[in-house]
C-alpha cells in the first residue's frame, strides 16, 4: 500500500500526506461502506466455516413455519420449513466466497498475463490475444454458463471458472492499456536504458508499482460480479441446490409466500444481495477515483 | 589513445511515414567519434537529429517503422561491439518505380535483437541522462531505491546494505543536499534540479564508459541550469568519463565540450575542437554555426531591449531533402561564385584546419 498511498498527493510538496486527506468525502464514504461489507462477509464466512451459528441452518421446525422476525429467538424469523433465516444467510456466504475468489484469481492472473504479453510483445501475440478477447466477449456470459451446466453438472466451481474466464478480456485490455500508456513514459524508457532486464521492468516497475491498485479495484468489482452470477443462477435453480442455502435459492423459496404477507423469508436474502453487491461495487468505484483518478503521471 | 570509444559511421536513421509514402530522414549520414575521457558536444536546432543520434546509439529506435543503417562501434571494457549489426535483416522494403511504397518490419524480432545486442551495453557501458529528469524517474519508487537497483545490477556490489551506502555516497558526490533524507523521498518530493542530480547519480553509479546526456539542463530554470552544468564540469574533471553532451544551448556546450559537432538537418555541418568551432571570430566556419553564435543573447541585448538575432527561416523538410546544401535556403553568406554549386550539390565535410572540418562550399578548393 505504501507506494500508492503516498503518490496521490503529488500536487503537494509534502510527500507524507496520506491519500485519504485529499480524497472526496463521497468516495471515502463509498470505500467505508464497502470495507464494512467486506468485513461483514469475511466475519460471516469464518462463522459459517466453523459452524458458529445461532441455529443449525438445516434444522427443520414444523411448529415455527414462516415465523416473523424476532419470534422465539429467531432474529430474522424462519422460512417455510421453520429454518432460522439468519443462520442460513450466514452459511450462504460459503456458496459464493471461495468460488468467487477462484473466479477473480482466474480472470486477474490470465488477464494480467495476456494483457502484459499483448502490450509488451506486440506483433502476433497481440493479434492472438485480441482474437481471444473478442471470441470470449462475443459469447453471452449466461448462455455460456448454462452450456457448461448442461454439458457437465450444476456445480458452482464449474460456473465460477466460466465467470473467471469470461472476466479475462476486461482485465487483459485494462492491463494492456495501462502498459501501453506507461511504456511511452520516460521512466520506463529510462529503465531500459539503465539496462534493467525486461522481465524486471514488467514485473516490478510496471505491474507491481503501477497496476496493483488497478488489480485490487478489478478484484472487488469481480467479487460483486461473481455474487450476482451465483445468486441469479441459484434463484433460477441452476446454482446451489436445496437444502444447502444460498441467497439466490432463499429468495426463490421465500417468493412463494411473499404475497401472503410473509415477506421476510425472501426480503432478508434480497437485501443481503443488494447491500453486498452494492458494497463491492462502491468499494471498487471509490478506490478507483481515489487511487486511479488522481494519478497525473 | 588508440581507437575511439564510440565510433558512429555514416549513421542514417529514417522513419517511414505511411501517409506520405516517404522517409523522414531524421539522421542522414552522421559520422562522429568520441575518445575515452572526451566530452563531445552536439549542438543544433530542434529537429536537427541530435537526439535521434543518441537514441540510435542506445538502441531505442524501436517504435514504429524506424530504419537504421551505418555502423556504431562501441569499445567498452568488454571489447568491441557493433551495435547496429544484423538489424537490417528485420526490415523489408517494397519498392515500385524506384520509390519505396511500403516498409514492413518484424518488430518483435527487431526488438528481441536490439535487446540481445544492447543488454550488456546499457547502463554498464553507456548510461544516459535525459531532459525532464522528473519524468525519467519512476514516480512510485523512492529515489534511493532506484539508485540502489542500478548499483546492484551493474556493479559487483550486491549486498543491499553496501549498495545503499554506495548510493548515499553517490548522492553526496552529486551534491544532493541532505542525501539521507532524499534517499527515502519519492521523485515528486524533489525539485527538478534535485531529480537531475539523482539521475546523474544513478547514471554514474553503474560506472559506465560513456555517458550520453540528452539536453540535461533543458526544462530547468536558469540558476539550476548553471549549477547542473557546474556539477557536470566537476564530475568531468574528476572521473574523466567520456560524454556525449547534446544541447541546443551553445553556452552549455562551450563550458563542457572538448570537441563540438554542429548538426543541421540530420547531418554534421561542422566538427572540430570546441575552442575553434565556438570562437566568435575564427574564420573558416560554417555559416550556420556563425548564425547560431550570433543568436546567443548578450547582456547588451537585454539592457537595450534590442531585438534578438535569430537564424532566419526554418529547419529544412526532413522528407523532401533539398538536393544541394541543406542550409542553402537560409544561408546569408552565399556568394555569387558558389551560388550554383550550393543549390545543386551537397558539400562534403572538408578539413579546413587540423581536426576541424566544415561542410560548406565557401571552403571548397
Amino acid at each position: 500500500m505504501k507506494h500508492y498511498v503516498q503518490v496521490a498527493s503529488e500536487a503537494g510538496e509534502s510527500s507524507d500526506r496520506p491519500v485519504w486527506k485529499d480524497a472526496d468525502t463521497l468516495d471515502l464514504a463509498y470505500v467505508g461502506y464497502g470495507l464494512l461489507i467486506v468485513t461483514l462477509v469475511l466475519v460471516s464466512y469464518v462463522l459459517g466455516a466453523f459452524k458458529w451459528l445461532p441455529y443449525d441452518p438445516e434444522y427443520i421446525r414444523v411448529d415455527l413455519l414462516n415465523a416473523p422476525p424476532g419470534s422465539a429467538g429467531h432474529l430474522l424469523g424462519t422460512d417455510f420449513l421453520g429454518r432460522d433465516i439468519l443462520s442460513r444467510l450466514i452459511v450462504s456466504i460459503q456458496a459464493y466466497f471461495l468460488p468467487g475468489l477462484i473466479a477473480i484469481v482466474i480472470s486477474l492472473v490470465l488477464g494480467t498475463g495476456l494483457g502484459t504479453a499483448a502490450a509488451y510483445r506486440g506483433g502476433k501475440v497481440e493479434v492472438l490475444v485480441t482474437y481471444f478477447n473478442n471470441l470470449v466477449d462475443s459469447f453471452p456470459r449466461l448462455v455460456l454458463i448454462l452450456l457448461v451446466i448442461a454439458a457437465f453438472k450444476p456445480d458452482i466451481y464449474y460456473i465460477m471458472v466460466v465467470v473467471g474466464v469470461t472476466g479475462v478480456p476486461v482485465c487483459a485490455s485494462l492491463v494492456a492499456g495501462k502498459i501501453r500508456f506507461l511504456r511511452q513514459k520516460n521512466f520506463i524508457e529510462a529503465a531500459h536504458v539503465l539496462g534493467l532486464p525486461t522481465h524486471v521492468i514488467v514485473l516490478k516497475h510496471i505491474l507491481w508499482h503501477h497496476c496493483t491498485p488497478l488489480l485490487v479495484i478489478q478484484a472487488t468489482l469481480g467479487m460483486g460480479e461473481a455474487i450476482l452470477i451465483e445468486t441469479s443462477l441459484s434463484y433460477l435453480g441452476f446454482g446451489v441446490q436445496e437444502p444447502t442455502p444460498s441467497w439466490g435459492n432463499m429468495v426463490q423459496a421465500g417468493a412463494n409466500y411473499f404475497f401472503q404477507g410473509k415477506f421476510w423469508p425472501s426480503t432478508a436474502p434480497a437485501l443481503a444481495i443488494l447491500s453486498t453487491i452494492l458494497g463491492f461495487h462502491l468499494l471498487g468505484d471509490g478506490l478507483n477515483s481515489i487511487l486511479e483518478g488522481k494519478r497525473g503521471t | 589513445m588508440g581507437a575511439p570509444l564510440l565510433e558512429i559511421e555514416n549513421l542514417r536513421t529514417y522513419f517511414y511515414s505511411p501517409g506520405k509514402q516517404a522517409f523522414v530522414r531524421a539522421v542522414d549520414g552522421v559520422t562522429l567519434a568520441i575518445a575515452r575521457g572526451e566530452t563531445l558536444g552536439v549542438v543544433g536546432e530542434s529537429g536537427s537529429g541530435k537526439s535521434v543520434t543518441a537514441l540510435s546509439s542506445m538502441g531505442l529506435i524501436s517504435a514504429g517503422p524506424g530504419v537504421i543503417s551505418g555502423t556504431i562501434a562501441f569499445r567498452g571494457d568488454e571489447g568491441e561491439r557493433h551495435l547496429l549489426q544484423g538489424l537490417e535483416d528485420y526490415v523489408t522494403l517494397h519498392e515500385r518505380d524506384g520509390r519505396i511504397m511500403e516498409v514492413s518490419k518484424d518488430e518483435t524480432g527487431w526488438q528481441a535483437h536490439v535487446e540481445r545486442v544492447m543488454a550488456p551495453v546499457r547502463g554498464k557501458g553507456i548510461a544516459m541522462i535525459f531532459q525532464n529528469p522528473r519524468s525519467a524517474l519512476n514516480p512510485f519508487v523512492t529515489v534511493g531505491h532506484q539508485i540502489t537497483e542500478a548499483i546492484r545490477l551493474h556493479t559487483p556490489t550486491k549486498d543491499p546494505r553496501d549498495a545503499k551506502a554506495r548510493a548515499l555516497d553517490w548522492l553526496e558526490r552529486v551534491k544532493m543536499d541532505s542525501p539521507r533524507l532524499r534517499f527515502d523521498n519519492y521523485p515528486y518530493g524533489l525539485s527538478g534540479g534535485m531529480c537531475q542530480r539523482a539521475m546523474i547519480a544513478m547514471a554514474l553509479s553503474s560506472e559506465p564508459s560513456l555517458l550520453i546526456a540528452d539536453e540535461p539542463t533543458t526544462g530547468l530554470d536558469a540558476t539550476i541550469q548553471s549549477k547542473i552544468v557546474g556539477l557536470l564540469a566537476e564530475l568531468k574533471s574528476e572521473y574523466k568519463i567520456a560524454t556525449m553532451l547534446i544541447s541546443h544551448d551553445i553556452r552549455v556546450i562551450s563550458r563542457l565540450a572538448d570537441n563540438v559537432a554542429v548538426m543541421y538537418g540530420g547531418t554534421v555541418v561542422e566538427y572540430g575542437p570546441a575552442p575553434d568551432v565556438l570562437a566568435a571570430r575564427f574564420n573558416p566556419k560554417h555559416p550556420y554555426t556563425a548564425a547560431l553564435l550570433a543568436s546567443i543573447p548578450s547582456a547588451q541585448n537585454v539592457r537595450d531591449h534590442g531585438d534578438l538575432s535569430a537564424v532566419e527561416g526554418e529547419v529544412p523538410d526532413a522528407i523532401d531533402v533539398p538536393r544541394g546544401c541543406r542550409f542553402y535556403a537560409r544561408c546569408n553568406r552565399v556568394t555569387d561564385d558558389i551560388r550554383n554549386t550550393c543549390a545543386r550539390q551537397e558539400p562534403e565535410l572538408r578539413e579546413v584546419a587540423p581536426g576541424h572540418r566544415v561542410r560548406c562550399w565557401l571552403y571548397g578548393e
